[in-house]
């Protein structure tokens, strides 16, 4: 308690020290926080109780959340984001005087604090740090729309998602745009200077009636020897296609096909709001991806394999820069390693006479099993074959040997658990790998599920992949019929509980190793890693990759749509975080790694990962009652 | 009816705290019949020098005010009394009421006199209220003469009326606070205790509400109803 506030009782200081935990107040002068205290009331609202009515005028309070938690509404009836202990409402409609966007409910028994509006709007001009707070855009933005989340959650899903983005998001800069009288001289100098392709020329109500790109003035300017005093709109194309910025950007490309063009201007209410090239559509695809697959496809030289597995790291860092989205980060990182790796497999084999007529697979296992891959990946690999004598094993071995060497030369540490086809333990037949998954199934001892957890999620890498899918085949028949390895399974998974208190903020590691850190990977990713497998094995499915498994587990499990979405969006926000957060170790010379101080994060970050922190509480939950554990 | 005893023991005040004493004694009952949700409660909890409430001495007392459905933290109310001579030490190990901090306090007639002023005629709640009823009254009517007239309400009988599949199983704040997951910012403070005892009854007067309890005289009726109920 701070004994230094002499006009306080003791429950004001204690209040003041509560409050004292979260932004803004953690950073606010003591008299503005006492003087906030004094002026505080704490009410009750049991479960399902309603806070706020968007009915209700301009908000006569503040909330602040002392423990509980409330969701907000919209008008159809959809919980579309909750707020926990510490968090504010409603800023947005407080700071702008109307109705709030939203209902807010009791989520669970809630106690908040509130602050008279009047008073609110007096602290915001007592305090720097407060107004700094409250105001800033996106803080309201989170509180009042869930689109703004989903934004930052991640871009989009897949391709096919991406291309049904609007066209106004690959905007990149204010439209650069002239009046038809305009002489070519001065239009010119313009895009010189601006560094663009293309000027678009429009009416005084700022809607564009042309266009005029470098290409065309090779054609119509230089070799036509028009001279510069010409006004632009006597050589610009005329009425240009154009599409709403709210069009998806699949309209954009077929249009671009269709006509032949490479610049297209976008209107908004009829007015020019921005020019997108096929080079901004092109700018997040897979050229570059593609240059990297067929060199690895091209090159027979295996010493250039080390350089292409750096190009593979270089462009992860720069899709990751350009902001692509979790999902398709790991699984083209994934994708790439793949592809690199059945090279390092094809060099290694096809020179090897011993190996002539065997039947043989290479496993990926963990996350590169489960094409997740982030950008600290040592090797997790195994070996299976059909049948094999004794020189036959030793061959195979030695093979697997000289492959796991290759790809710790290419930048993949040889993994610290051993767990690699070269060790002899995990280079095994059909028949062996059977009887080595049966004893884990049946023992379910620590070790053995540690194992299962590694080993379950292998997928066929090179080699003859039917030898995978009978052992996938085989192994869910065997977990399906073994429900008790499945509860133990299910039990482990539950030990590992997200770092989140009850009552309000992160639970911190208290491990000298890493102080005042969450662990992303096995406190934020793993219980969705752990659960999806639970499911696949329960339901029979031959997926390995997290997202996937849980997208069957749901159809399977009658989990609803919206939940299911919310899963994958928190999963992949925290592989999010996790490839950001390596991505700034490699940057600094530092060896990757999955511990991040909370508070190195922006509050917005932080928000999404408390409520992706729930949401992996929440998969726990549904294992625990699907085992009644 | 005569109360020989009441005048002769309370101590002579000076003329300020005896103009005060006279100012609170005109106070007039709470009107019970209002909504519960427009009444104001005065929540309290205070510490002794031991358990037993006829002789032990009163060494501190919290309290908060509740209106319309919410705490007013800036209605707070934390007072220490003076005592001629410290109380025991083990009595000090629970309190964590030290011996200076016992000397430090007010005189008892001023620290008397501000709670009554922060009181008024508010409804009293406390839990086991009895024990809290009966130290308060007992100084008051000692140190001042007065018998406010406000009327006691028990949290620890009203919580079981409210919740009774759980009521079997509670009997100690602690247990109730527990169950609804009420935190207390310091053990065994009288602010403290009373502040999450303000917490409880918030819970409870939702409760009550949800079970078309609309006034105070209803509650103290049913409480009444439950009392007559478990003595037969």
């Amino acid at each position: 308690m701070n004994p230094a506030i002499p006009l306080a009782n003791s429950l004001h200081r204690a209040t003041i020290e509560a409050l004292r935990r979260q932004a803004p107040f953690a950073t606010m002068a003591d008299d503005e926080v006492l003087w906030l205290v004094q002026r505080l009331s704490v009410a009750y609202y049991a479960e399902h109780g309603v806070l706020l009515e968007p009915t209700q005028a301009a908000p006569a309070a503040l909330f602040i959340i002392k423990q509980g938690t409330v969701s907000g509404v919209t008008a159809d009836g959809q919980a579309v984001f909750q707020l926990a202990a510490g968090e504010m409402f409603p800023l947005g409609a407080l700071l702008a005087g109307r109705a709030a966007a939203n209902r807010y409910v009791a989520a669970a028994d809630t106690f908040c604090y509130l602050l008279p509006a009047a008073d609110f709007h007096t602290l915001l001009a007592r305090s720097t740090e407060f107004n700094d707070f409250c105001t800033r855009r996106i803080a309201s933005l989170l509180e009042e729309s869930q689109r703004a989340v989903q934004s930052e959650y991640a871009l989009a899903l897949d391709d096919e998602h991406r291309f049904a983005r609007p066209l106004g998001g690959l905007v990149r800069r204010a439209p650069f745009s002239v009046a038809p009288a305009t002489p070519l001289a001065e239009a010119l100098a313009a895009m010189e200077a601006a560094r663009i392709g293309s000027v678009v020329v429009v009416d005084d109500a700022g809607a564009p009636i042309g266009i005029l790109t470098l290409k065309d003035v090779l054609a119509r300017v230089t070799l036509a020897q028009v001279p510069l005093s010409t006004p632009i709109s006597a050589v610009m194309t005329h009425a240009p296609a154009t599409l709403p910025d709210t069009a998806p950007v699949a309209d954009a490309l077929v249009l671009m096909a269709r006509q032949g063009i490479h610049h297209l201007p976008l209107v908004s209410e009829g007015r020019l709001s921005g020019v997108v090239s096929e080079k901004d559509i092109f700018a997040l695809r897979r050229l570059s991806v593609d240059g990297i697959t067929s060199a690895l496809a091209r090159t027979d030289d295996p010493a250039r394999l080390p350089g292409l597995a750096h190009d593979i790291g270089d462009l992860a860092h720069s899709l990751l820069a350009q902001g692509m989205d979790a999902e398709n980060l790991t699984a083209i990182i994934s994708s790439l390693n793949d592809r690199l790796t059945e090279r390092i497999i094809a060099f290694e084999s096809e020179t090897d006479r011993k190996l002539a007529g065997l039947r043989w697979c290479w496993l990926a296992l963990g996350s590169e099993g489960r094409m997740e891959q982030t950008l600290a990946t040592d090797q997790d690999n195994a070996l299976i074959f059909e049948q094999a004598n004794d020189t036959q094993r030793e061959a195979l071995l030695a093979f697997a040997q000289r492959v796991n060497a290759r790809l710790d030369a290419c930048g993949f540490p040889l993994c610290r658990g051993d767990i690699m086809a070269g060790n002899p333990q995990w280079c095994l037949s059909a028949d062996d790998w059977q009887r080595q998954f049966t004893q884990w199934i049946d023992h379910g001892t620590p070790e053995a599920l540690l194992h299962a957890s590694i080993f379950f999620d292998f997928r066929p890498l090179a080699g003859d992949a039917a030898l995978a899918f009978d052992l996938r085949a085989w192994l869910n028949r065997a977990a399906q019929k073994n429900p008790r390895f499945l509860h133990q399974m299910a039990g482990n998974a539950l030990r590992n509980r997200p770092p989140l208190g009850v009552m309000r903020d992160f639970v911190l590691s208290g491990d000298d190793a890493h102080p005042h850190t969450l662990d992303l990977k096995l406190t934020g990713a793993t219980p969705f890693v752990d659960a999806a497998r639970i499911f696949a094995l329960a339901a029979g499915s031959p997926q390995t990759n997290t997202a996937k498994r849980l997208r069957e587990a749901a159809h399977a499990l009658h989990i609803p749509d919206g939940e299911l979405a919310d899963w994958n969006r928190a999963f992949h926000f925290l592989q999010l975080l996790r490839l950001r957060h390596q991505h700034a170790r490699l940057r600094t010379g530092q060896p990757p790694d999955n511990h991040v101080n909370p508070d190195t994060l922006n509050p917005l970050d932080r928000r999404i990962l408390k409520e992706a922190l729930r949401q992996a509480r929440k998969v726990q939950a549904r294992l625990a009652m699907d085992y009644k554990l | 009816m005569i109360w020989p005893f009441a005048r002769r023991r309370h101590v002579s005040l000076d003329a300020a705290s005896a103009a005060r004493r006279d100012a609170l004694a005109a106070l007039a009952a709470p009107d019970l019949d209002q909504p519960l949700a427009a009444l104001r409660w005065c929540v309290v909890d205070v510490e002794t020098g031991g358990l037993d409430a006829l002789h032990d001495p009163l060494l501190a007392i919290g309290a908060v005010m509740i209106e319309e459905k919410r705490i007013a933290l800036a209605h707070s109310f934390e007072t220490g009394l003076t005592q001629a001579q410290a109380t025991g030490a083990a009595n000090i190990l629970i309190h964590g009421i030290t011996d200076s901090a016992q000397r430090a306090g007010q005189a008892a007639h001023v620290a008397l006199l501000d709670w009554l002023e922060f009181a008024g005629n508010v409804p009293r709640v406390a839990f086991h209220a009895g024990f809290d009823q009966t130290v308060l009254e007992r100084d008051t009517r000692r140190q001042l003469g007065l018998r406010p007239p406000a009327p006691w309400f028990d949290a620890a009988l009203v919580a079981p009326l409210l919740f009774p599949a759980v009521a079997p199983r509670y009997r100690h704040l602690d247990d109730w606070l527990g169950h609804f997951g009420i935190a207390v910012y310091t053990r065994h403070g009288a602010l403290a205790d009373a502040y999450a005892t303000a917490e409880l009854w918030l819970v409870l007067l939702d409760a009550a509400a949800r079970e078309r309890v609309t006034t105070a005289r209803q509650l103290l009726r049913l409480l009444r109803a439950r009392r007559w109920l478990s003595l037969h």
